[in-house]
C-alpha cells in the first residue's frame, strides 16, 4: 500500500491507461473510442514524463550560465513524449476525418450498426 | 568510398521522403510515373550494392547526426536488416511498375500523386523500422507507417476501403499504444533508448524486477503481434487486404506486416537478449499463437468466396509459419522466420498482383467465377499456379525450403508433435489454392464462351509479374546460399 | 459569422496572434516553443480568419494549390537541410554554418532554419485539418491533371 501512495503518478497513469484501453476496446461509437484512444496516449505521457522528472530541479532551459548537469531534471523523456504528442495528434487528425467519411458513407457512427448494415 | 556505401541505409531513407513532397509538386501524372520508377530504380540499386559491400565486409552501427550512442540515435545495419532492406525496395519497384499499367483503372486519377506520396513515405518508414537501433525511434516510424498504410487503403474511397481502414486504425492505435507502454517500462528499468544499452542495464537491473521485465515483453509482443497479424488479432488483416487496390494489398500484404515482426526479433534478441529470453513463457505464447494461426488461417481461407479476401486470409495462415519460428527459440528457426519473411513477401506479392490482374480483366470476384479462367489468361494464371505451388510447399520453391528447414528446426528443439501441425496446414492450404487452379484450367463446363486469349494483357504489363515469379524460383534455388547469409547476421 | 464586432475584434488580433507564433518560432532554440508549438499558434490563426471571414473569402485569399506547394517545398527543404547535417557529420565535413555565441538568436547552426521550415508545414496542415473537417473533403484536390 506504502509503494502504491509513493507512486501514486505511476499508479494514475496505469488506471488511466486501463480506462482508455477498455473505452478503445469496447465502446461502439467512433467518438468514444477516438476519446479513448486520447486518454491511453495521455497517460503514456504522464508516465514517461513523470519517469523525467526530479523533485526541486529545474527545467534545462539556459538563463543566467549554465548550471552542473545535477541541477536540470532529465530532459529526454519530455522531449520524447513531445514528438508523441506530435504522433497522437495526427493519428487522431486522421480518425477523425475517416469517421466524417464513415458517417457520409453509412448515416451512422456506430459500428456495431455498421456490422449489421453488410452493405457494400 | 566505405563511408559513402555505409551512407546508404540512411540516404535511401531520406531520398524516398524526401521525393514524395516532390511528387505533389509535379503537374502531369507521366511525370510522376517517371520520377516514382526512376528514384525506386535507384533506391534498389544502391540497396543491391549495399547487400554486396555487407556480404564482404559484415555488418556495422552507423550513428546518425553528431551525438553518439547513448544519446543520439543509431542504425544496425547487419547481415538481416541489408537483406531485408534490398527485399522491400525491389518489391516495392515491382508493385509500382505493375501499377504503372492497372491503377487508373481502380482508383480516381487525381488521387494518383497521392498514392505515390504515401507509398513512398510508407517504404521509408519501414526501412526505418528495419534498420533503427533506437526503440523509440522505431516507435516513431511504426506510427508513420501505420498512417501511410491506411492512406493506400482509403485511396480508393469505397464503403468497404473506409470501414476497413478505420478498423485497422482503431486496432493498430492501440497496438502502438501499447508498444509505447512496453517502452516506458523498459525506459524507467533501464533509462536508455538505444537498444545494447537497454539490454546491458537490464542485465545489471534484473534482480527482483523479473515481473515488470515479463509485462514490457508482454506489451511488446501483443502490440507489435497486432500490427503483425498474430492469430487472433488478426481481425482487421482480411477486410484491409481485400478491399484495397490490387498494388495497394500487395505492399500491405508482402511488406507493411513483416516490418513489425523484424522489429519484434530485434526487441527480443537485441534489448532482452537469450538469457532473459529463455526464462520466460513470452516465446511458448508466441509459438501457440502461430501453430493456432496456421491452422486456423487456411481453415478461414477455405470458407471465403471472393479470391482476395481468401489470399488475404491465407497471409494470417503464413504469418503463423512466422511466429512458429521465432517461437521455437532455436537458431534454425529464427533463420527460417526470417527467410520465410523473404519467402512469403515474395510470393504473396505474385499472388495478390495476378489476382488483381483476374479481377480487373474480368470485373469478377468470387472464386466460383473464375472457371475457364485459364483458357483466358493463362500467363496471369501460371504465374498464379507457380506462387499457390511455392504456398504449398512443393519442392524447389521457397515455400518448401522454410517448411522443411521449420520441421528440422521442431525436431532440434523437442517438439515432434509440431510435425503433425506443418503437415495439417499444408495439406489445408493444398485444399483451397488446388481448387481455383484446377478449375481454372479444366473448369470444363465453364469453358463455353471462353475465348483462348482473350481477355489475356500483352506481356510488357505482365513483365513485372514475371519478375517476380523468376525471383521467386530462384529464391526457392539459392535457399542455401540466402539461408547461410541470414545465419551470419541472426541475433542470437 | 455574421456579427460584426467578433469580425472587428477578430481583424484586430489577428496580426499579434501571427507575430506571437513567429516569435515562438524564431526563438524556439533558445526558450521552450519551437517549430511545431508556433505553427499551431499561426495556423490557429488561419482557422480563425476563416470562421470569421467565411470560407469563400479564405479561399480566394489562401489558395489550395499555393499552400500545398508552400508546405510540400518546405519539407523538401527541411529533408535537404537534414540530410546535409547527418551525411556531413558522417562524413567529417565542416558545418558551413557554425554555432554562433550561446544565447543571441543567431546560434544553433541548423536549428533555426529547421524551426522556420516546421512552423510553415504545421501552420498549413493544421489549416488543412481545419478545412478537411469543415468540408468533409479537400475540395480542388486534383493534385494532377
Amino acid at each position: 500500500m506504502q509503494i502504491l501512495l509513493n507512486n501514486y503518478m505511476i499508479v494514475g497513469a496505469i488506471f488511466l491507461f486501463g480506462i482508455g484501453f477498455m473505452i478503445l476496446l469496447l465502446h461502439n461509437n467512433l467518438i468514444k473510442k477516438i476519446i479513448g484512444m486520447n486518454i491511453m496516449d495521455t497517460s503514456i505521457f504522464l508516465l514517461f514524463v513523470n519517469l523525467g522528472y526530479i523533485k526541486g530541479k529545474e527545467a534545462p532551459i539556459i538563463i543566467d550560465g549554465v548550471m552542473h548537469a545535477s541541477g536540470y531534471v532529465n530532459p529526454i523523456p519530455t522531449g520524447l513524449m513531445l514528438t508523441g504528442i506530435v504522433v497522437a495528434v495526427s493519428v487522431t487528425a486522421f480518425m477523425l476525418a475517416l469517421t466524417i467519411k464513415l458517417y457520409e458513407k453509412y448515416g451512422t457512427i456506430e459500428l456495431d450498426e455498421i456490422q449489421n448494415l453488410r452493405g457494400d | 568510398m566505405q563511408n559513402l556505401i555505409k551512407l546508404i541505409p540512411l540516404a535511401s531513407i531520406m531520398i524516398l521522403m524526401l521525393f514524395a513532397f516532390v511528387i505533389p509538386l509535379l503537374k502531369k501524372k507521366k511525370h510522376v510515373y517517371k520520377l516514382t520508377l526512376v528514384i525506386m530504380s535507384l533506391v534498389t540499386v544502391i540497396n543491391l550494392i549495399h547487400v554486396v559491400y555487407i556480404a564482404l565486409n559484415g555488418g556495422y552501427l552507423f550513428d546518425v547526426g553528431h551525438f553518439p550512442a547513448p544519446f543520439g540515435i543509431v542504425l544496425r545495419i547487419g547481415e538481416v536488416e541489408s537483406g531485408i532492406g534490398l527485399l522491400f525496395c525491389f518489391i516495392n519497384l515491382m508493385v509500382l511498375w505493375y501499377s504503372y499499367f492497372s491503377l487508373e483503372k481502380e482508383i480516381k486519377s487525381n488521387r494518383i500523386g497521392f498514392f505515390h506520396t504515401l507509398d513512398f513515405l510508407l517504404l521509408a518508414s519501414l526501412l526505418g523500422i528495419v534498420f533503427t537501433y533506437d526503440i523509440f525511434n522505431g516507435f516513431v516510424f511504426l506510427e508513420v507507417s501505420t498512417l501511410a498504410a491506411c492512406g493506400i487503403i482509403v485511396v480508393k474511397d469505397k464503403k468497404a476501403n473506409i470501414k476497413a481502414a478505420i478498423k485497422y486504425l482503431i486496432l493498430s492505435s492501440l497496438g502502438s499504444g501499447l508498444v509505447l507502454m512496453g517502452i516506458a517500462f523498459v525506459y524507467s528499468i533501464s533509462g536508455h533508448l538505444s537498444m545494447s544499452y537497454i539490454h546491458e542495464a537490464l542485465i545489471q537491473n534484473a534482480e527482483g524486477k523479473h515481473n515488470l521485465i515479463l509485462i514490457s515483453m508482454i506489451l511488446f509482443t501483443v502490440g507489435l503481434g497486432i500490427k503483425g497479424a498474430m492469430f487472433p488479432l488478426h481481425i482487421w488483416l482480411p477486410d484491409a487486404h481485400s478491399s484495397a487496390p490490387s498494388p495497394s494489398s500487395a505492399i500491405l500484404s508482402a511488406l507493411v506486416i513483416k516490418a513489425p515482426i523484424i522489429f519484434l526479433i530485434k526487441v527480443y534478441y537485441l534489448v532482452y537478449g537469450t538469457t532473459i529470453l529463455s526464462g520466460t513463457v513470452v516465446l511458448d505464447l508466441v509459438l501457440f499463437l502461430g501453430v493456432l494461426g496456421m491452422i486456423f488461417g487456411s481453415l478461414f481461407a477455405r470458407s471465403q468466396k471472393e479470391l482476395k479476401r481468401m489470399i488475404a486470409y491465407s497471409s494470417v495462415a503464413q504469418m503463423g509459419y512466422i511466429f512458429f519460428g521465432i517461437g521455437l527459440g532455436n537458431k534454425l528457426g529464427l533463420i527460417m522466420a526470417i527467410y520465410h519473411i523473404i519467402a512469403h513477401a515474395v510470393t504473396k506479392a505474385c499472388l495478390f498482383l495476378s489476382a488483381g490482374s483476374f479481377i480487373e480483366q474480368t470485373g469478377y470476384k468470387t472464386i466460383d467465377e473464375f472457371k475457364g479462367i485459364g483458357k483466358e489468361m493463362p500467363v496471369t494464371l501460371g504465374i498464379f499456379t507457380i506462387s499457390s505451388l511455392s504456398m504449398i510447399g512443393i519442392p524447389i520453391f521457397p515455400g518448401f525450403i522454410s517448411k522443411w528447414n521449420l520441421a528440422m528446426a521442431s525436431i532440434e528443439s523437442g517438439k515432434i508433435l509440431l510435425l503433425f501441425v506443418l503437415i495439417a496446414s499444408s495439406l489445408l492450404n493444398a485444399v483451397y489454392y488446388f481448387p481455383i487452379i484446377i478449375n481454372g484450367y479444366f473448369g470444363e463446363d465453364n469453358l463455353v464462351g471462353k475465348v483462348f486469349n482473350s481477355k489475356i494483357r500483352p506481356v510488357r504489363t505482365l513483365l513485372p509479374l514475371i519478375i517476380l515469379s523468376v525471383v521467386m524460383v530462384l529464391a526457392g534455388l539459392f535457399s542455401g546460399f540466402i539461408i547461410e547469409f541470414i545465419g551470419r547476421g541472426i541475433y542470437i | 459569422m455574421k456579427s460584426s464586432i467578433v469580425k472587428n475584434i477578430t481583424n484586430l488580433m489577428l496580426p499579434f496572434i501571427q507575430v506571437f507564433g513567429i516569435y515562438v518560432i524564431l526563438f524556439g532554440h533558445l526558450s521552450p516553443g519551437g517549430g511545431f508549438a508556433g505553427g499551431s499558434i499561426l495556423g490557429a490563426s488561419l482557422i480563425l480568419f476563416r470562421f470569421v471571414n467565411g470560407s469563400s473569402a479564405t479561399d480566394a485569399k489562401f489558395k489550395y494549390h499555393y499552400l500545398l506547394r508552400f508546405a510540400c517545398s518546405a519539407l523538401v527543404l527541411y529533408g535537404v537541410l537534414k540530410g546535409y547535417v547527418f551525411a556531413s557529420a558522417f562524413l567529417g565535413l565542416h558545418d558551413i554554418i557554425g554555432i554562433g555565441t550561446p544565447g543571441s538568436l543567431l546560434s544553433g547552426g541548423f536549428i533555426m532554419p529547421l524551426n522556420i521550415l516546421v512552423g510553415l508545414v504545421v501552420a498549413i496542415t493544421f489549416y488543412f485539418i481545419a478545412v478537411l473537417f469543415e468540408e468533409g473533403e479537400l475540395e480542388h484536390a486534383d493534385l494532377v491533371e
